[in-house]
């Protein structure tokens, strides 16, 4: 029974890491540019099918890492740079663009590797035993790849100058502008660091999940979901959400099954839109 | 009249004819994206003419599938079909208004929010059609669905099918030609203006979303015979996004973009998909580019004009003047002990004051007094955290829509126009507003009002003749003077008005002032202005109020205010004690 218990705590524990991870990348990209960024799912799946490549290609799993912060970095750079920086503060053609742009990725990804499902080896089997349960030890490493790199964002994000800067060109652009800050590099930058968060969430989550080119839909909702159930513009907000999201998923998931969850969870966000779309944390 | 008619009889006739040239198995094909064309008929009208965007209109054309496909497998072609067949529209566009009503109730604005709601829905519907067994066939869904009425899919349901398509063109064109249809394109221009010139945007917005519910539905409904079988792929995201991809490429602006987008791109598609493997890259290619550089879609390059601009006007319907206003005098307006708070900054501090009679009261006072804040708290722009507003006694809890119907009009400090409606337009809305009755925004002929206000405003500005001009041609000074006729024109017996003479040459100026003064005397009406110019409050005002820091400073004539040492010391740049 305690072995039950624990297990399942664990489960809830990385439902909700893992859903913090999937949403990061659009927490920046949506939370700080307001880039409506309806490509986050394909974003995730470029990481994804990167280490897909890598596994092909012969090369260590780990390889993956730097692979999609290349591969990642300079799609993003080309379309912060030719797409998205037209389209700041046109919400509407945003939305219909970048959704423009998930289908272009998906359909590239589909004629590179077919419609089908991939499989990739687990880099890491084995598990690990906590307080005399066995817990898998790829979903421990996982939980703690995300604790270092959330938590290295949040304190880079309240320290660092670079982050005060961003901060600057969120609160006002124009201002910021005019005090000598270069918000076009700034944008780029930030919108670069979003879609190379989404592509590691896909990379760090490819083994366990399957892969395959229209994977990306349901993690772009997901994260919407978090963002508009916590609130966007901070690290609490992408907390709470994921954490309610994940809770319910997983929580009706064991009492009544997958599908209740599902339902619980797009209704619970159907709810969230539509009466309180800025969130429990509201950035003022 | 004449030319609508034949316009759609030409159309049908075209379509008509199709089937020789092309064969029976390409008839087939295109009576199926004939029947999606229907459906993207209704996203243009959403998003081109409305303004919002709906990601998830497979609902509804999943809904009608479905309804059409349970009648006819179990009552075929027994008369029990008929109103079942009905449902197969009336509950998707009931469902689609509901959720409308519900989602745009007391909201200014269609932002992308109501999309990713729909998207969420159309998840949800793809769920539920998968999970509900007994129902839907859960997911391999309804197969062996009979023929409708007799007609054979593969031949004579498609002359059925154009019909119909036709029929929802002709439909749609005939509602975005009447008053509604103007209602709904000012909604996507400005909806605020709206509002205040007494519209439940709400509403309007439910309507049009029920109507592109109708849509889909219909669309659906044909879609079971036509095909035989129901899947829940039909709920679910991926036709709702091609819906949108195929009225974006079309041309969202207007009826026959979307079906050219969904013939072309559609059509296209599912011929070449499997020759030609970069073809759907190439269209997603094509979406973006067509989002970014051509917001009209192809059908924009052909028609830069708008056929709807040309109607020409027939002789004109004169109508009285607003009877529940034009009767008595003057209405009283209680500010009493008003404030109203953000956070912790205090915008208005117990602000009284109190108008009795009809008049022209002037609002003066250094930036940041609370003069424009106290119009929003009046108007619901701003919240009333304590205190009380009455008008007539009665204290004010209102809707901001139906401030207008007590005779409340307002212009805003910068002129709040609809850019790319005529003129005309904007001078009937006002004037329906609180004249006509809901039935009648069907009713062509409300484009041929006039009444005796708006008769002799056209005598003082000429230039608001022009009828068939956008407001967006207009220089500033003219549009602050068309914002102020459009309050005008609505027969206010409270108008708010401010600084309305700002950026306007002197003799605009001067111009604007008659006309304010005379409407004024004639009407019985009580004018509130907010104004910094002094010569034009000592030309106006009966009576002034001093606002500072959010309270009333003081009150009184011209010369008392003059001569007060508090507003001398304040417009020094002191402080009151």
């Amino acid at each position: 029974m305690e072995s039950l218990l624990v297990f399942n705590s664990l489960n809830i524990l990385y439902e909700v890491f893992s859903l913090l991870l999937v949403a990061l990348g659009l927490g920046i990209i949506f939370g700080l540019l307001r880039v409506m960024n309806m490509a986050h799912g394909e974003f995730i799946s470029l990481g994804a099918f990167t280490a897909v490549s890598c596994q092909m290609a012969g090369l260590s799993y780990w390889v993956a890492f730097p692979a999609t912060l290349v591969v990642c970095g300079s799609i993003g750079f080309l379309l912060e740079r030719f797409l998205i920086r037209q389209l700041y503060n046109r919400p509407f053609d945003t939305l219909v663009a970048t959704w423009g742009l998930s289908i272009l990725l998906r359909k590239l990804l589909e004629l590179g590797f077919g419609k089908g499902y991939q499989s990739l080896e687990l880099p890491l089997s084995g598990s690990v035993s906590i307080w005399g349960t066995g817990y898998p030890a790829y979903r421990l490493l996982l939980m703690g790849f995300i604790v270092i790199l959330v938590g290295g964002l949040t304190l880079w994000y309240n320290r660092s100058s670079a982050a005060m800067r961003v901060k600057a060109m969120i609160g006002n652009p124009e201002l910021a502008e005019s005090v000598g800050l270069n918000t076009q590099r700034l944008a780029c930058l930030t919108f670069i660091c979003g879609v190379c968060c989404a592509g590691l969430a896909g990379t760090l989550l490819a083994p366990l999940y399957s892969v395959y080119p229209a994977m990306g839909l349901d993690y772009l909702l997901r994260s919407f979901f978090i963002l508009v159930i916590g609130g966007v513009g901070n690290l609490w907000g992408l907390f709470t959400g994921a954490a309610i999201i994940g809770g319910l998923q997983s929580g009706l998931a064991v009492l009544v099954n997958q599908t209740a969850g599902y339902f619980a969870v797009l209704i619970v966000a159907i709810i969230f839109l539509w009466r309180n779309p800025d969130g429990i944390f509201h950035r003022a | 009249m004449v030319f609508f008619i034949a316009r759609n009889l030409g159309l049908l006739a075209v379509l008509w004819t199709l089937p020789v040239l092309i064969g029976d198995y390409n008839t087939y094909q295109l009576g199926l994206y004939l029947l999606y064309a229907v459906a993207a008929v209704g996203v243009a009208v959403c998003w081109g003419q409305v303004g919002f965007l709906p990601l998830g209109q497979s609902v509804f054309f999943g809904l009608g599938a479905y309804i059409s496909g349970w009648s006819l497998r179990a009552f075929g072609e027994s008369w029990e079909v008929w109103p079942l067949l009905s449902l197969a529209v009336i509950v998707p566009a009931l469902s689609a208004w509901l959720i409308g009503w519900l989602v745009f109730q007391g909201k200014k604005e269609s932002g992308p929010y109501f999309s990713l709601i729909t998207l969420a829905l159309s998840m949800l519907a793809f769920q539920l059609a998968t999970s509900w067994n007994s129902i839907t066939g859960g997911f391999n869904g309804l197969s062996g669905i009979p023929e409708f009425g007799g007609l054979d899919s593969f031949g004579s349901l498609y002359y059925l099918i154009a019909f119909c398509l036709v029929l929802a063109l002709a439909g749609s064109s005939w509602l975005l030609q009447a008053p509604l249809g103007t209602l709904w394109r000012a909604i996507s221009q400005n909806e605020p203006r709206l509002v205040f010139l007494g519209y439940s945007t709400g509403t309007l917005k439910a309507l049009a979303f029920g109507y592109s519910g109708a849509l889909a539905g219909l669309g659906g409904m044909f879609y079971a015979p036509h095909q035989g079988l129901v899947t829940p792929d039909l709920c679910g995201f991926i036709l709702a996004a091609e819906l949108v991809v195929w009225t974006a490429v079309g041309g969202r602006k207007s009826l026959l973009g979307p079906v050219s987008g969904v013939v072309l791109v559609g059509l296209l598609t599912s011929e070449l998909r499997d020759v030609f493997a970069y073809w759907e890259v190439l269209v997603a290619l094509l979406f973006i580019g067509v989002v970014l550089y051509l917001p009209n879609g192809l059908s924009g390059i052909f028609k830069p004009l708008s056929g709807l601009k040309k109607t020409k006007i027939s002789p004109e319907i004169a109508i009285p003047a607003r009877s529940s206003v034009s009767a008595n005098g003057g209405l009283s307006l209680l500010f009493d002990n008003v404030s109203s708070q953000i956070g912790t900054v205090h915008i208005l501090n117990k602000l009284s004051f109190h108008i009795k009679t009809a008049g022209i009261y002037c609002m003066i006072g250094p930036n940041g007094a609370g003069k424009t804040s106290s119009f929003n708290v009046l108007s619901g722009e701003l919240p009333l955290s304590d205190g009380t507003i009455q008008i007539n006694g009665q204290p004010l809890k209102l809707a901001q829509h139906r401030l207008s119907a007590l005779g409340i009009s307002r212009k805003f400090q910068f002129p709040s126009i609809f850019p790319e409606l005529t003129l005309r337009e904007h001078l009937s809305i006002p004037l329906w507003s609180n004249q006509a009755k809901a039935h009648q925004y069907l009713d062509h002929r409300l484009h041929r009002w006039r009444s005796q206000v708006l008769s002799s405003l056209l005598i003082q500005f000429p230039f608001l003749s022009n009828q068939h001009n956008l407001a967006s041609a207009l220089s500033h000074g003219e549009r602050q003077i068309l914002e102020l006729v459009m309050t005008l024109i609505a027969e206010p017996k409270l108008l708010l008005l401010d600084e309305p003479c700002a950026g306007l040459s002197p003799q605009e100026t001067k111009h604007v002032i008659e006309t304010i003064r005379e409407i004024t005397q004639e009407n019985n009406l009580t004018v509130i202005i907010i104004e910094h110019d002094m010569q034009l409050v000592r030309e106006l005002a009966e009576h002034l109020f001093v606002l500072h820091q959010g309270n009333l400073l003081a009150e009184g004539n011209v010369l008392e205010i003059q001569n007060n040492e508090q507003v001398k010391a304040v417009y020094a740049g002191g402080s009151k004690t």
